[in-house]
């Protein structure tokens, strides 16, 4: 256990090992307007650390300074999934949003509401839940090791207090699985994609959804083929694999 | 130099204006011609530009040389990639008073930052040609209604023997607020004036007005004595219901101290300023107060109604029929028609959910064309479409009331449509700001902010991924440690609730356990102690399994106990007990009897006693 919890305090710090000058040159290349090279930088950046909120953002603006508004929007939303409380990422989500016809903050909702809705991201909500876990059974285990005892009675308390706080996680777990971002990806087809009746070329085409367009995927089943909806016209359809990004 | 021409050029000296980037409030003034006999007018025309919604009306200095009449103002608006350039030309005409070059000094505007001037303009006035030759504005207005009773009222002051006279004559004596009034007010000369006369207007009580130029010249009879005159109009607008005053106007005139000169002979400025006007004195003409009742408007006005007056019509248009979501369009609803456009306001605006409305900007051209003014006003909203499609702004209404029938107008504009294309990258979003005052930041559109310098390696999302990163199966430990640790407390707590039961069942290894010692010290050749062994192990087996110390009881006792609590217990079981018991005791308490074979036996029918107990005693 001690173990356990040493390798998770110490994972970020090791994690954080971003070469900032290898950053810096990105950067400069983005700044002298090399936005494809500065984009194979960023996609290093990236591959090596999944989980650097800043590698997405930075490739979503080379992608949008390329006249590429899928792959921004999806580089974008990436970011805002990780850290979706910086005012910068949030900003560059809802300007590429609006550059496609969408917007971040539904109309009518309140942006203090819309703000705390994603105050936390999903990964961090589920990290939560299982800390939360962890800490209720371990607290749970040692009130029993400890029946009849006055630790065994704090320790009971700390096990449901850890216990309705990850009910309360959970339960903000399953609002968040409605958000547009869970479950979803982003058209990044140049132009848009086509929304065929079946998964194959021999289906009708009866829709197209445009690129940088946030889909839900219903159905991920098929080798090449999505089952994509529009929640906002209604309407559901397949589309190549190739053309949407799952965020 | 045609007027259009003037115009033309005044406009296109606004834009060279605009040239430098520092000048946004330009201003430029022209005359329609340079020359101008003393008996016409001059059109004077002042262009003002600037970068907002609304520029500041001209300041004209004060011109002795000139009477000044307001002609109108035309205002154009435009909007290009939400950089507003607002142009608004004001038209005076200008009467001149005196013969020779007289100067039209620079004309300012200021809007509180910038301050900008025309340059000095030179006009030579000359004397009047022929009266074969009089321009057709000099002629009278066509007689009407009105005009004879100005005449009849003229000619009550020709009989009184006035060589000069002035009088003030409305159209009407009541009006609904904002339906037009025209106001003439004559200036009578039968004698050669020094020059031409000044004109003060009057002042007004509960109405605003608005000059009706050009000044008309004519002749009259009245009551055998022929004059000269000379007609100004204005049109006036009632505020509110109540009673509307019109206070005396002024004419200052330099009256000769002789009729020297003929005032119908066609150079008569010209022999009138040759004998000097020192020789002159000068009077003062004032008009008679005019008291006007304005009326209610009546009730059951139509909802959205907001106070026009008049008669008009409503028209809507975009500037475009294709737009990208996201960028900015303009959506014009135009007032068109008579009445006081001034105080027209804008239709409301209904909610669209398909579009961000900015803030309306309005612009009026205004007409005074046979006394009547006309004109439209244009009301400019920037619409920002939100999304892609075909999106259409629904008719808008607006209310009039006409106050020729009397009654409430309601109108509506066609709904228009237009194609949203997707946002791209050259989509701007603005914001406008067009309220006065210095220093404010306009936003003229934005972009994606810029790339971001941090090394990320926040501690929350690298923590969040190392968690979700562990295998699945490590998050079964806890499970597993909560259920096993609740298992034991359940069995601690049984245990502690069931002493006797974890006695009887520990009882035979104990049993087991003793023998197995007991067979040990007789392998030894320690007899006696194999058998107290076996004592000691029968009495505790026996106090385990009928949950009383046994050694304290009689062989009797113990025996009707177990068989108390163990009624399945055979009696031969029993009988054997008893043996064994009276065996051992025998043993036990005299052990020089108890010989190596003795203490064998012993401990096996100790041994079959057990699990023949065992068997029965559950």
């Amino acid at each position: 256990m001690r173990t356990l919890l040493l390798a998770l305090l110490l994972v970020p710090a090791g994690a954080a090992a971003y070469d900032r000058g290898e950053l810096t040159e990105f950067n400069d290349m983005y700044r002298s307007g090399d936005y494809q090279e500065a984009l194979d930088g960023y996609r290093q950046v990236i591959a090596r650390e999944p989980s650097n909120q800043w590698g997405y953002f930075n490739a979503g603006n080379a992608l949008y300074r390329l006249n590429r508004p899928g792959p921004a929007v999806y580089n974008y939303a990436r970011a805002f999934m990780l850290d979706p409380r910086d005012g910068e990422i949030r900003a560059n989500l809802e300007f590429a949003l609006r550059q496609t016809g969408q917007t971040l903050v539904p109309e009518g909702a309140p942006a203090a509401l819309h703000y705390a809705y994603y105050f936390v991201a999903e990964a961090e909500l589920k990290a939560l839940a299982l800390l939360l876990f962890w800490l209720a059974c371990l607290a749970g285990a040692a009130a029993f090791l400890l029946d009849g005892n006055k630790l065994g009675l704090a320790a009971g308390r700390a096990s449901a207090g850890a216990a309705l706080l990850l009910l309360l996680t959970l339960a903000w777990l399953g609002a968040r699985q409605s958000s547009p971002f869970s479950s979803a990806g982003v058209v990044t087809k140049a132009g848009g994609t086509l929304m065929l009746s079946g998964p194959g070329e021999n289906f009708k085409t009866y829709a197209s959804a445009p690129e940088g367009r946030i889909v839900k995927i219903l159905d991920t089943g098929d080798e090449a083929y999505y089952e994509i909806g529009l929640p906002k016209e209604g309407i559901k359809g397949w589309a190549l694999k190739t053309d949407v990004e799952r965020l | 130099m045609s007027r259009f021409a003037s115009l033309s050029a005044a406009a296109l000296a606004v834009l060279l204006w605009a040239g430098p980037a520092s000048a946004v409030l330009n201003v430029a003034a022209d005359i329609d011609r340079d020359t101008v006999e003393i008996n016409g007018n001059l059109y004077l025309t002042v262009a003002v530009s600037g970068d907002s919604a609304s520029v500041p009306e001209p300041k004209l200095p004060n011109l002795q040389s000139f009477n000044i009449y307001s002609s109108g103002r035309s205002q154009s608006i435009s909007i290009i990639n939400g950089k507003i350039t607002t142009s608004v030309t004001f038209t005076y005409i200008l009467t001149p008073r005196f013969i020779g070059q007289q100067k039209i000094p620079p004309i300012t505007v200021s809007n509180g930052r910038e301050t900008a001037a025309t340059p000095e303009l030179t006009v030579t006035v000359t004397k009047a040609r022929q009266a074969a030759g009089q321009p057709q504005q000099a002629q009278p207005a066509r007689p009407t209604r009105q005009s004879r009773g100005v005449q009849q009222a003229a000619r009550t002051a020709a009989t009184r023997g006035d060589q000069l006279f002035l009088k003030a004559e409305t159209d009407r004596k009541s009006a609904y607020p904002g339906e037009q009034i025209n106001i003439s007010i004559k200036f009578y000369t039968s004698v050669p004036l020094s020059s031409n006369p000044q004109y003060v207007p009057p002042a007004f009580t509960n109405l605003i007005s608005e000059d009706l130029p050009p000044v008309r010249n004519g002749e009259a009879d009245i009551g055998g004595v022929r004059y000269a005159y000379s007609e100004i109009k204005a049109a006036l607008f009632g505020l509110n219901p109540g009673p509307a005053v019109i206070r005396p106007a002024t004419v200052v005139a330099q009256v000769p101290a002789q009729d020297a000169i003929d005032p119908f002979d066609p150079n008569f400025f010209q022999k009138f300023m040759a004998i000097s006007g020192a020789q002159g004195q000068t009077r003062e003409f004032i008009t008679e107060t005019l008291n006007l009742e304005i009326k209610p408007l009546p009730a059951g006005a139509p909802p959205g109604f907001s106070g026009a007056v008049g008669n008009y019509t409503v028209s809507a248009a975009l500037d475009r029929p294709e737009a990208r979501a996201g960028e900015a369009v303009n959506f014009s609803v135009t007032v068109a028609g008579s009445g006081n456009l001034k105080t027209v306001v804008a239709p409301k605006f209904p909610e669209l959910p398909d579009f961000k409305v900015f803030d309306t900007m309005s612009s009026h051209d205004v007409k005074k064309d046979n006394d009547l003014i006309t004109g439209k006003k244009t009301f400019t909203y920037i619409l920002v479409p939100r999304s892609e499609g075909r999106k259409t702004i629904p008719p808008l209404k607006f209310a009039y009331f006409d106050p020729h029938t009397a009654v409430y107008k309601q109108l509506e504009t066609d709904s228009v449509s237009i194609t949203v294309q997707k946002g791209g990258q050259g989509a701007k979003t603005v914001n406008f700001n067009n309220a006065p005052g210095g220093g404010q930041v306009t936003a003229s559109g934005s972009d994606i902010r810029y790339v971001s310098d941090s090394a990320g390696g926040d501690a929350l999302p690298l923590l969040a991924a190392a968690v979700l990163g562990l295998p699945w199966w490590t998050h079964t430990a806890p499970l597993a440690l909560l259920t096993l640790s609740f298992w034991l407390a359940r069995f601690n707590r049984f245990k502690l609730a069931n002493p006797l039961l974890f006695r009887a069942r520990r009882a035979r290894s104990e049993a087991f356990h003793d023998i197995t010692t007991a067979e040990k010290f007789i392998k030894e050749g320690k007899h006696n102690e194999a058998v107290s062994e076996v004592y000691d192990s029968f009495m505790n087996y026996l106090s385990d399994k009928s949950g009383v110390k046994v050694s304290a009881l009689t062989i009797r006792k113990a025996a009707e106990l177990v068989k108390k609590r163990f009624p399945a217990v055979s009696e031969a079981s029993i009988d054997e007990m008893r043996d064994l018991w009276q065996a051992l005791e025998l043993r036990h308490f005299s052990p020089e009897a108890a010989g190596a074979e003795g203490a064998s036996d012993l401990v096996k029918k100790y041994s079959l006693l057990v699990m023949r107990l065992e068997k029965e005693l559950k």
